[in-house]
Protein backbone atom coordinates (compact mmCIF):
# COMPACT_ATOMS: atom_id res chain seq x y z
CA UNK A 1 0.00 0.00 0.00
CA UNK A 2 2.79 2.37 0.92
CA UNK A 3 4.42 1.65 -2.39
CA UNK A 4 1.90 3.88 -4.16
CA UNK A 5 2.04 6.75 -1.70
CA UNK A 6 4.71 8.84 -3.48
CA UNK A 7 2.78 8.62 -6.76
CA UNK A 8 -0.48 9.62 -5.10
CA UNK A 9 1.34 12.58 -3.59
CA UNK A 10 2.79 13.52 -6.99
CA UNK A 11 -0.73 13.45 -8.40
CA UNK A 12 -2.12 15.60 -5.60
CA UNK A 13 0.68 18.17 -5.67
CA UNK A 14 0.41 18.68 -9.42
CA UNK A 15 -3.38 18.70 -9.31
CA UNK A 16 -3.25 21.55 -6.79
CA UNK A 17 -0.55 23.32 -8.78
CA UNK A 18 -2.65 23.15 -11.95
CA UNK A 19 -5.54 24.93 -10.17
CA UNK A 20 -3.21 27.87 -9.45
CA UNK A 21 -2.81 28.83 -13.09
CA UNK A 22 -6.05 30.80 -13.34
CA UNK A 23 -4.75 33.06 -16.09
CA UNK A 24 -3.79 30.09 -18.23
CA UNK A 25 -7.28 28.62 -17.76
CA UNK A 26 -8.95 31.86 -18.82
CA UNK A 27 -6.63 32.21 -21.82
CA UNK A 28 -7.21 28.60 -22.76
CA UNK A 29 -10.98 28.96 -22.61
CA UNK A 30 -10.97 32.06 -24.83
CA UNK A 31 -8.51 30.56 -27.33
CA UNK A 32 -10.20 27.17 -27.58
CA UNK A 33 -13.65 28.75 -27.91
CA UNK A 34 -12.40 30.93 -30.74
CA UNK A 35 -10.76 28.05 -32.62
CA UNK A 36 -13.87 25.94 -32.04
CA UNK A 37 -16.06 28.69 -33.42
CA UNK A 38 -13.94 29.12 -36.56
CA UNK A 39 -13.85 25.38 -37.25
CA UNK A 40 -17.58 24.89 -36.63
CA UNK A 41 -18.38 27.85 -38.89
CA UNK A 42 -16.09 26.48 -41.60
CA UNK A 43 -17.49 22.94 -41.51
CA UNK A 44 -21.05 24.29 -41.43
CA UNK A 45 -20.31 26.12 -44.67
CA UNK A 46 -18.95 22.94 -46.27
CA UNK A 47 -21.56 20.41 -45.20
CA UNK A 48 -24.77 20.26 -47.22
CA UNK A 49 -27.39 22.10 -45.08
CA UNK A 50 -29.88 19.32 -45.83
CA UNK A 51 -27.71 16.89 -43.86
CA UNK A 52 -28.56 18.25 -40.40
CA UNK A 53 -27.33 15.13 -38.57
CA UNK A 54 -23.81 15.34 -39.99
CA UNK A 55 -23.81 19.10 -39.33
CA UNK A 56 -24.70 18.80 -35.65
CA UNK A 57 -22.47 15.78 -35.09
CA UNK A 58 -19.51 17.58 -36.62
CA UNK A 59 -20.14 20.61 -34.39
CA UNK A 60 -20.28 18.31 -31.36
CA UNK A 61 -17.05 16.60 -32.44
CA UNK A 62 -15.25 19.96 -32.80
CA UNK A 63 -16.44 21.23 -29.41
CA UNK A 64 -15.46 18.05 -27.57
CA UNK A 65 -12.01 18.25 -29.18
CA UNK A 66 -11.63 21.85 -28.00
CA UNK A 67 -12.87 21.09 -24.48
CA UNK A 68 -10.35 18.26 -24.11
CA UNK A 69 -7.55 20.20 -25.82
CA UNK A 70 -5.65 20.69 -22.57
CA UNK A 71 -5.25 16.91 -22.31
CA UNK A 72 -3.95 16.69 -25.86
CA UNK A 73 -1.63 19.66 -26.06
CA UNK A 74 0.68 19.63 -23.16
CA UNK A 75 4.06 21.21 -23.08
CA UNK A 76 6.09 20.21 -20.08
CA UNK A 77 9.69 21.23 -20.68
CA UNK A 78 10.61 20.93 -17.01
CA UNK A 79 12.38 17.60 -17.38
CA UNK A 80 14.73 18.77 -20.14
CA UNK A 81 15.33 21.97 -18.16
CA UNK A 82 16.24 19.80 -15.19
CA UNK A 83 18.70 17.87 -17.32
CA UNK A 84 20.22 21.14 -18.54
CA UNK A 85 20.55 22.59 -15.05
CA UNK A 86 21.69 19.33 -13.49
CA UNK A 87 18.77 19.22 -11.06
CA UNK A 88 17.67 15.94 -12.57
CA UNK A 89 20.07 14.09 -10.25
CA UNK A 90 17.77 14.86 -7.31
CA UNK A 91 15.05 13.13 -9.33
CA UNK A 92 17.21 10.11 -9.86
CA UNK A 93 18.18 9.84 -6.20
CA UNK A 94 14.59 9.48 -5.05
CA UNK A 95 13.48 5.93 -4.31
CA UNK A 96 10.62 6.10 -6.82
CA UNK A 97 10.27 4.93 -10.38
CA UNK A 98 10.73 8.13 -12.42
CA UNK A 99 8.65 6.94 -15.38
CA UNK A 100 5.61 6.24 -13.17
CA UNK A 101 6.15 9.42 -11.18
CA UNK A 102 6.03 11.59 -14.32
CA UNK A 103 3.02 9.64 -15.58
CA UNK A 104 1.06 10.55 -12.44
CA UNK A 105 2.18 14.13 -12.77
CA UNK A 106 0.99 14.33 -16.39
CA UNK A 107 -2.32 12.70 -15.55
CA UNK A 108 -2.92 15.19 -12.72
CA UNK A 109 -2.33 18.14 -15.04
CA UNK A 110 -4.55 16.71 -17.74
CA UNK A 111 -7.46 15.76 -15.49
CA UNK A 112 -7.56 18.94 -13.44
CA UNK A 113 -6.82 21.15 -16.45
CA UNK A 114 -9.74 19.69 -18.39
CA UNK A 115 -12.11 19.78 -15.41
CA UNK A 116 -11.41 23.49 -14.92
CA UNK A 117 -12.22 24.26 -18.54
CA UNK A 118 -15.19 21.92 -18.89
CA UNK A 119 -18.07 23.88 -17.36
CA UNK A 120 -17.21 27.37 -18.67
CA UNK A 121 -16.80 26.03 -22.20
CA UNK A 122 -20.05 24.09 -22.06
CA UNK A 123 -21.76 27.24 -20.84
CA UNK A 124 -20.14 29.46 -23.49
CA UNK A 125 -21.15 27.36 -26.48
CA UNK A 126 -24.78 27.56 -25.31
CA UNK A 127 -24.72 31.25 -26.22
CA UNK A 128 -24.34 30.33 -29.89
CA UNK A 129 -27.14 29.83 -32.41
CA UNK A 130 -28.54 26.33 -32.13
CA UNK A 131 -26.91 24.82 -35.22
CA UNK A 132 -23.42 25.59 -33.84
CA UNK A 133 -24.06 24.02 -30.43
CA UNK A 134 -23.06 20.64 -29.07
CA UNK A 135 -25.49 17.76 -28.94
CA UNK A 136 -26.02 15.99 -25.60
CA UNK A 137 -24.63 12.43 -25.42
CA UNK A 138 -26.59 9.81 -27.31
CA UNK A 139 -27.95 8.42 -24.01
CA UNK A 140 -26.80 7.45 -20.51
CA UNK A 141 -25.12 4.35 -21.93
CA UNK A 142 -23.20 6.46 -24.46
CA UNK A 143 -22.05 8.77 -21.67
CA UNK A 144 -20.78 5.81 -19.65
CA UNK A 145 -18.96 4.31 -22.66
CA UNK A 146 -17.47 7.74 -23.39
CA UNK A 147 -16.35 8.32 -19.80
CA UNK A 148 -14.51 5.00 -19.53
CA UNK A 149 -12.94 5.40 -22.94
CA UNK A 150 -11.73 8.97 -22.38
CA UNK A 151 -9.90 7.78 -19.26
CA UNK A 152 -7.95 5.34 -21.42
CA UNK A 153 -7.52 8.14 -23.96
CA UNK A 154 -5.81 10.37 -21.37
CA UNK A 155 -3.42 7.53 -20.50
CA UNK A 156 -2.59 7.06 -24.20
CA UNK A 157 -1.77 10.76 -24.60
CA UNK A 158 0.30 10.67 -21.42
CA UNK A 159 2.39 7.82 -22.88
CA UNK A 160 2.97 9.82 -26.07
CA UNK A 161 4.04 12.81 -23.95
CA UNK A 162 6.41 10.55 -21.99
CA UNK A 163 7.95 9.32 -25.24
CA UNK A 164 8.55 12.95 -26.26
CA UNK A 165 10.16 13.62 -22.90
CA UNK A 166 12.41 10.60 -23.30
CA UNK A 167 13.57 11.94 -26.66
CA UNK A 168 14.25 15.44 -25.34
CA UNK A 169 16.21 13.96 -22.43
CA UNK A 170 19.02 13.17 -24.88
CA UNK A 171 18.54 15.76 -27.62
CA UNK A 172 17.95 18.56 -25.07
CA UNK A 173 16.03 20.43 -27.75
CA UNK A 174 12.54 20.75 -26.40
CA UNK A 175 11.14 22.73 -29.33
CA UNK A 176 11.76 20.97 -32.63
CA UNK A 177 10.72 17.40 -31.89
CA UNK A 178 7.95 18.30 -29.45
CA UNK A 179 6.40 20.89 -31.76
CA UNK A 180 6.37 18.43 -34.62
CA UNK A 181 4.86 15.58 -32.58
CA UNK A 182 2.27 17.98 -31.14
CA UNK A 183 1.15 19.05 -34.59
CA UNK A 184 1.05 15.49 -35.94
CA UNK A 185 -0.94 14.55 -32.85
CA UNK A 186 -3.43 17.40 -33.35
CA UNK A 187 -3.89 16.38 -36.97
CA UNK A 188 -4.19 12.63 -36.47
CA UNK A 189 -6.24 12.89 -33.27
CA UNK A 190 -8.92 14.83 -35.11
CA UNK A 191 -8.41 18.32 -33.65
CA UNK A 192 -7.90 20.13 -36.95
CA UNK A 193 -10.16 17.99 -39.10
CA UNK A 194 -12.71 15.68 -37.46
CA UNK A 195 -11.74 12.12 -38.34
CA UNK A 196 -15.43 11.50 -39.09
CA UNK A 197 -15.05 13.90 -42.05
CA UNK A 198 -12.08 12.08 -43.55
CA UNK A 199 -12.87 10.53 -46.97
CA UNK A 200 -14.27 6.99 -46.81
CA UNK A 201 -11.17 5.22 -48.16
CA UNK A 202 -9.05 6.49 -45.24
CA UNK A 203 -11.63 6.50 -42.44
CA UNK A 204 -11.31 2.81 -41.58
CA UNK A 205 -7.52 3.02 -41.51
CA UNK A 206 -7.12 6.31 -39.68
CA UNK A 207 -9.36 5.06 -36.87
CA UNK A 208 -6.86 2.41 -35.81
CA UNK A 209 -3.69 4.50 -35.56
CA UNK A 210 -2.47 5.35 -32.04
CA UNK A 211 -3.39 9.06 -32.07
CA UNK A 212 -7.04 8.29 -32.80
CA UNK A 213 -7.20 6.36 -29.51
CA UNK A 214 -6.78 9.62 -27.60
CA UNK A 215 -10.02 11.49 -28.32
CA UNK A 216 -11.53 10.17 -31.55
CA UNK A 217 -12.64 6.79 -30.16
CA UNK A 218 -14.34 8.30 -27.05
CA UNK A 219 -16.07 10.99 -29.11
CA UNK A 220 -17.53 8.40 -31.48
CA UNK A 221 -18.99 6.64 -28.43
CA UNK A 222 -20.46 9.96 -27.23
CA UNK A 223 -22.15 10.49 -30.60
CA UNK A 224 -23.57 6.97 -31.05
CA UNK A 225 -24.20 4.39 -28.36
CA UNK A 226 -22.27 1.30 -29.41
CA UNK A 227 -23.40 -2.28 -29.00
CA UNK A 228 -21.48 -4.20 -26.32
CA UNK A 229 -19.38 -6.05 -28.90
CA UNK A 230 -18.52 -2.95 -30.91
CA UNK A 231 -17.67 -1.05 -27.76
CA UNK A 232 -15.39 -3.78 -26.47
CA UNK A 233 -13.65 -3.87 -29.84
CA UNK A 234 -13.02 -0.11 -29.77
CA UNK A 235 -11.90 -0.18 -26.14
CA UNK A 236 -9.73 -3.18 -26.91
CA UNK A 237 -7.91 -1.28 -29.67
CA UNK A 238 -7.37 1.60 -27.23
CA UNK A 239 -6.00 -0.73 -24.54
CA UNK A 240 -3.78 -2.52 -27.04
CA UNK A 241 -2.17 0.73 -28.15
CA UNK A 242 -1.90 1.85 -24.53
CA UNK A 243 0.04 -1.30 -23.67
CA UNK A 244 2.31 -0.94 -26.71
CA UNK A 245 3.03 2.76 -26.05
CA UNK A 246 3.58 2.08 -22.35
CA UNK A 247 6.16 -0.58 -23.17
CA UNK A 248 7.90 1.69 -25.67
CA UNK A 249 7.98 4.74 -23.39
CA UNK A 250 9.22 2.64 -20.48
CA UNK A 251 11.98 1.19 -22.61
CA UNK A 252 13.01 4.64 -23.87
CA UNK A 253 12.98 6.07 -20.36
CA UNK A 254 15.11 3.31 -18.94
CA UNK A 255 17.60 3.55 -21.81
CA UNK A 256 17.79 7.33 -21.97
CA UNK A 257 17.98 7.94 -18.22
CA UNK A 258 21.13 5.82 -18.27
CA UNK A 259 22.52 7.85 -21.13
CA UNK A 260 21.80 11.39 -19.98
CA UNK A 261 24.71 13.66 -19.36
CA UNK A 262 24.21 15.65 -16.18
CA UNK A 263 24.97 19.25 -17.01
CA UNK A 264 25.81 22.01 -14.60
CA UNK A 265 27.66 21.76 -11.31
CA UNK B 1 18.56 51.30 -44.48
CA UNK B 2 22.20 50.51 -43.87
CA UNK B 3 21.25 49.36 -40.37
CA UNK B 4 18.45 47.14 -41.72
CA UNK B 5 20.86 45.47 -44.14
CA UNK B 6 23.54 44.87 -41.51
CA UNK B 7 21.06 43.46 -39.01
CA UNK B 8 19.54 41.07 -41.52
CA UNK B 9 22.96 39.83 -42.63
CA UNK B 10 24.01 39.25 -39.04
CA UNK B 11 20.84 37.26 -38.26
CA UNK B 12 21.30 35.04 -41.29
CA UNK B 13 24.93 34.36 -40.49
CA UNK B 14 24.14 33.47 -36.89
CA UNK B 15 21.50 30.98 -38.08
CA UNK B 16 24.01 29.46 -40.51
CA UNK B 17 26.40 28.71 -37.62
CA UNK B 18 24.31 25.70 -36.62
CA UNK B 19 24.02 24.08 -40.04
CA UNK B 20 22.63 20.65 -39.24
CA UNK B 21 20.26 21.78 -36.52
CA UNK B 22 19.04 24.52 -38.84
CA UNK B 23 18.31 22.04 -41.62
CA UNK B 24 16.47 19.73 -39.23
CA UNK B 25 14.30 22.58 -37.99
CA UNK B 26 13.54 23.69 -41.55
CA UNK B 27 12.47 20.14 -42.25
CA UNK B 28 10.27 20.09 -39.12
CA UNK B 29 8.54 23.27 -40.29
CA UNK B 30 8.08 21.76 -43.71
CA UNK B 31 6.49 18.63 -42.29
CA UNK B 32 4.16 20.66 -40.06
CA UNK B 33 2.89 22.86 -42.88
CA UNK B 34 2.61 19.82 -45.14
CA UNK B 35 0.32 18.38 -42.45
CA UNK B 36 -1.91 21.45 -42.69
CA UNK B 37 -1.90 21.08 -46.46
CA UNK B 38 -2.88 17.43 -46.13
CA UNK B 39 -5.88 18.42 -43.97
CA UNK B 40 -7.04 20.87 -46.65
CA UNK B 41 -6.61 18.23 -49.36
CA UNK B 42 -8.64 15.72 -47.33
CA UNK B 43 -11.47 18.22 -46.96
CA UNK B 44 -11.34 18.98 -50.67
CA UNK B 45 -11.49 15.29 -51.50
CA UNK B 46 -14.49 14.84 -49.21
CA UNK B 47 -16.47 17.89 -50.30
CA UNK B 48 -15.24 18.43 -53.86
CA UNK B 49 -15.53 22.18 -53.70
CA UNK B 50 -16.01 24.62 -50.83
CA UNK B 51 -19.01 26.88 -51.20
CA UNK B 52 -18.69 28.34 -54.69
CA UNK B 53 -14.90 27.90 -54.73
CA UNK B 54 -13.22 25.17 -56.73
CA UNK B 55 -10.52 22.97 -55.20
CA UNK B 56 -7.69 24.75 -57.05
CA UNK B 57 -8.84 28.16 -55.87
CA UNK B 58 -8.98 27.01 -52.23
CA UNK B 59 -5.46 25.61 -52.60
CA UNK B 60 -4.31 28.96 -54.00
CA UNK B 61 -5.73 30.87 -51.01
CA UNK B 62 -4.11 28.36 -48.65
CA UNK B 63 -0.71 28.70 -50.30
CA UNK B 64 -0.73 32.49 -50.35
CA UNK B 65 -1.69 32.65 -46.67
CA UNK B 66 1.05 30.19 -45.68
CA UNK B 67 3.72 32.06 -47.65
CA UNK B 68 2.66 35.39 -46.17
CA UNK B 69 2.50 34.12 -42.60
CA UNK B 70 5.80 32.26 -42.88
CA UNK B 71 7.52 35.33 -44.32
CA UNK B 72 6.17 37.44 -41.45
CA UNK B 73 7.54 34.94 -38.95
CA UNK B 74 10.95 34.96 -40.63
CA UNK B 75 11.45 38.69 -40.16
CA UNK B 76 9.38 39.02 -37.05
CA UNK B 77 11.02 36.81 -34.44
CA UNK B 78 12.22 39.84 -32.48
CA UNK B 79 8.65 40.90 -31.79
CA UNK B 80 7.43 37.36 -31.23
CA UNK B 81 9.91 36.78 -28.42
CA UNK B 82 9.66 40.33 -27.08
CA UNK B 83 8.30 39.44 -23.65
CA UNK B 84 10.98 36.80 -22.94
CA UNK B 85 14.06 38.44 -24.32
CA UNK B 86 13.36 42.13 -23.96
CA UNK B 87 11.00 42.64 -21.05
CA UNK B 88 11.70 39.87 -18.55
CA UNK B 89 15.47 40.02 -18.91
CA UNK B 90 15.53 43.78 -19.09
CA UNK B 91 17.16 43.66 -22.53
CA UNK B 92 14.99 46.55 -23.65
CA UNK B 93 17.13 48.92 -21.56
CA UNK B 94 20.07 48.51 -23.90
CA UNK B 95 17.80 49.06 -26.89
CA UNK B 96 16.62 52.38 -25.47
CA UNK B 97 20.18 53.55 -24.96
CA UNK B 98 21.11 53.23 -28.64
CA UNK B 99 20.57 56.13 -31.02
CA UNK B 100 18.24 54.22 -33.38
CA UNK B 101 14.48 53.77 -33.37
CA UNK B 102 13.61 51.20 -30.66
CA UNK B 103 10.89 49.62 -32.80
CA UNK B 104 13.28 49.05 -35.71
CA UNK B 105 15.88 47.56 -33.39
CA UNK B 106 13.42 45.18 -31.75
CA UNK B 107 12.02 43.91 -35.02
CA UNK B 108 15.49 43.36 -36.45
CA UNK B 109 16.99 41.91 -33.27
CA UNK B 110 16.25 38.33 -34.32
CA UNK B 111 15.25 36.47 -37.44
CA UNK B 112 13.81 33.04 -37.87
CA UNK B 113 14.90 31.63 -41.25
CA UNK B 114 13.63 28.13 -40.29
CA UNK B 115 10.22 29.12 -41.58
CA UNK B 116 11.57 28.75 -45.10
CA UNK B 117 10.28 25.19 -44.78
CA UNK B 118 6.69 26.45 -44.42
CA UNK B 119 7.21 28.87 -47.28
CA UNK B 120 8.29 26.06 -49.59
CA UNK B 121 5.04 24.20 -48.91
CA UNK B 122 3.06 27.39 -49.57
CA UNK B 123 4.88 28.03 -52.84
CA UNK B 124 4.30 24.43 -53.93
CA UNK B 125 0.59 24.77 -53.18
CA UNK B 126 0.35 28.00 -55.18
CA UNK B 127 2.28 26.49 -58.11
CA UNK B 128 0.09 23.37 -58.24
CA UNK B 129 -3.09 25.44 -57.89
CA UNK B 130 -2.02 27.86 -60.62
CA UNK B 131 -1.18 25.04 -63.04
CA UNK B 132 -4.40 23.25 -62.16
CA UNK B 133 -6.53 26.33 -62.76
CA UNK B 134 -4.67 27.20 -65.96
CA UNK B 135 -4.11 30.68 -64.57
CA UNK B 136 -2.71 33.14 -67.11
CA UNK B 137 -0.19 35.30 -65.29
CA UNK B 138 0.29 38.90 -66.35
CA UNK B 139 2.69 41.45 -64.92
CA UNK B 140 -0.26 43.24 -63.29
CA UNK B 141 -1.45 40.08 -61.54
CA UNK B 142 2.00 39.27 -60.14
CA UNK B 143 2.35 42.85 -58.93
CA UNK B 144 -1.08 42.83 -57.28
CA UNK B 145 -0.34 39.51 -55.56
CA UNK B 146 3.02 40.71 -54.20
CA UNK B 147 1.57 44.05 -53.12
CA UNK B 148 -1.30 42.36 -51.36
CA UNK B 149 1.09 40.01 -49.57
CA UNK B 150 3.24 42.97 -48.52
CA UNK B 151 0.20 44.68 -47.03
CA UNK B 152 -0.72 41.52 -45.15
CA UNK B 153 2.82 41.14 -43.79
CA UNK B 154 2.50 44.67 -42.31
CA UNK B 155 -0.88 43.77 -40.87
CA UNK B 156 0.41 40.58 -39.25
CA UNK B 157 3.42 42.45 -37.85
CA UNK B 158 0.94 44.91 -36.37
CA UNK B 159 -0.81 41.99 -34.66
CA UNK B 160 2.46 40.71 -33.18
CA UNK B 161 3.21 44.28 -32.15
CA UNK B 162 -0.02 44.41 -30.11
CA UNK B 163 1.38 41.56 -28.06
CA UNK B 164 4.57 43.55 -27.45
CA UNK B 165 2.62 46.68 -26.47
CA UNK B 166 0.58 44.75 -23.92
CA UNK B 167 3.87 43.50 -22.43
CA UNK B 168 4.67 47.05 -21.31
CA UNK B 169 1.65 47.00 -19.04
CA UNK B 170 1.59 43.37 -17.95
CA UNK B 171 4.81 41.38 -17.60
CA UNK B 172 2.98 38.07 -17.97
CA UNK B 173 2.76 36.71 -21.46
CA UNK B 174 -0.65 37.17 -22.90
CA UNK B 175 -1.54 34.23 -25.05
CA UNK B 176 -4.99 35.56 -25.87
CA UNK B 177 -3.56 37.80 -28.59
CA UNK B 178 -2.47 34.55 -30.28
CA UNK B 179 -6.10 34.18 -31.28
CA UNK B 180 -5.69 36.93 -33.84
CA UNK B 181 -2.28 35.86 -35.15
CA UNK B 182 -2.43 32.05 -35.24
CA UNK B 183 -6.23 32.05 -35.23
CA UNK B 184 -6.08 34.44 -38.16
CA UNK B 185 -3.78 32.11 -40.06
CA UNK B 186 -6.06 29.16 -39.36
CA UNK B 187 -9.25 31.02 -40.29
CA UNK B 188 -7.97 33.04 -43.24
CA UNK B 189 -6.35 30.18 -45.11
CA UNK B 190 -9.86 29.81 -46.51
CA UNK B 191 -11.57 32.69 -48.35
CA UNK B 192 -13.53 34.91 -45.99
CA UNK B 193 -16.92 34.52 -47.67
CA UNK B 194 -17.16 30.93 -46.39
CA UNK B 195 -17.70 32.28 -42.89
CA UNK B 196 -20.84 33.68 -41.26
CA UNK B 197 -21.31 37.37 -40.40
CA UNK B 198 -19.45 37.92 -37.10
CA UNK B 199 -16.22 36.18 -38.21
CA UNK B 200 -16.40 37.98 -41.56
CA UNK B 201 -16.73 41.34 -39.77
CA UNK B 202 -13.84 40.51 -37.41
CA UNK B 203 -11.42 39.77 -40.28
CA UNK B 204 -12.67 42.59 -42.49
CA UNK B 205 -13.30 45.59 -40.24
CA UNK B 206 -11.29 44.89 -37.07
CA UNK B 207 -8.32 42.90 -38.40
CA UNK B 208 -8.57 43.50 -42.16
CA UNK B 209 -6.85 40.32 -43.41
CA UNK B 210 -9.72 39.86 -45.84
CA UNK B 211 -9.22 43.33 -47.34
CA UNK B 212 -5.45 42.99 -47.63
CA UNK B 213 -5.32 39.44 -48.90
CA UNK B 214 -8.58 37.81 -49.89
CA UNK B 215 -10.06 40.56 -52.03
CA UNK B 216 -6.92 41.12 -54.16
CA UNK B 217 -6.22 37.38 -54.43
CA UNK B 218 -9.81 36.77 -55.52
CA UNK B 219 -9.26 39.34 -58.26
CA UNK B 220 -6.06 37.57 -59.35
CA UNK B 221 -8.13 34.38 -59.57
CA UNK B 222 -10.68 36.26 -61.65
CA UNK B 223 -13.49 35.84 -59.13
CA UNK B 224 -13.71 39.03 -57.03
CA UNK B 225 -15.32 38.55 -53.59
CA UNK B 226 -16.72 42.07 -53.19
CA UNK B 227 -18.13 43.99 -56.13
CA UNK B 228 -15.69 46.91 -55.91
CA UNK B 229 -13.94 48.78 -58.73
CA UNK B 230 -10.54 47.44 -59.66
CA UNK B 231 -8.61 50.55 -58.63
CA UNK B 232 -10.05 50.20 -55.13
CA UNK B 233 -8.74 46.65 -54.87
CA UNK B 234 -5.26 48.06 -55.49
CA UNK B 235 -5.76 50.50 -52.60
CA UNK B 236 -7.06 47.90 -50.12
CA UNK B 237 -3.68 46.44 -48.99
CA UNK B 238 -2.98 49.93 -47.58
CA UNK B 239 -5.29 48.84 -44.75
CA UNK B 240 -2.40 46.67 -43.54
CA UNK B 241 0.01 49.63 -43.55
CA UNK B 242 -2.58 51.73 -41.71
CA UNK B 243 -3.09 48.99 -39.14
CA UNK B 244 0.66 48.76 -38.51
CA UNK B 245 0.93 52.55 -38.25
CA UNK B 246 -1.88 52.65 -35.69
CA UNK B 247 -0.27 49.99 -33.48
CA UNK B 248 3.15 51.64 -33.90
CA UNK B 249 1.57 54.80 -32.50
CA UNK B 250 0.31 52.83 -29.46
CA UNK B 251 3.80 51.36 -29.16
CA UNK B 252 5.28 54.83 -28.60
CA UNK B 253 2.75 55.34 -25.88
CA UNK B 254 3.78 52.00 -24.36
CA UNK B 255 7.50 52.80 -24.49
CA UNK B 256 6.84 55.85 -22.34
CA UNK B 257 5.28 53.57 -19.74
CA UNK B 258 8.18 51.13 -19.75
CA UNK B 259 9.66 50.29 -16.40
CA UNK B 260 12.67 48.03 -16.40
CA UNK B 261 12.49 44.66 -14.69
CA UNK B 262 16.18 43.86 -15.12
CA UNK B 263 18.93 44.40 -12.62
Amino acid sequence: MNRWKPYRTAFRVHAVRETRYRGAVLGGIVTQSFFGLVLVALYSALIDPADQTLLRETATYVWLQQIFFRALFHRDSELSEQVLSGNVCYQLLRPVDPHTWWLFRAMAEKTVGVLMRLLPMLALQFLLPEQYRMLPPDGPMALLQFALSIGVGFLVIAQINLICQAITMVTLDNRGVTAMINLIMMLLAGNIIPLTLVPERLRQVIRYQPFAQALDAPIRMYLHTMSAGEWLLNLGVQLLWLAALWALSRLLWRRNLDRIVIQGG
Amino acid sequence: MRYVYDALRMNLRSAAQYGKSFLMQCLAQLVMTAGDLWAVLLLLERFGNMGHWEAGQILFFFGVMQITFAFTEIINRGLGRFSDVMIRNGGFDTVLLRPRSPLKQVILSQADPRRVGSMLVGITAVAIASANLGLRWTFGKVLLLLWSMAGTVCLLMGLFLIEAVVCFFSVQSIEVVNILTYGGRQACQYPIDLYPGPIRILFTCVVPIALCLHVPVSLVLGRPIFAVPEWLVWVLPCAGLAFFALIAFLWRFGVRHYRSTGS
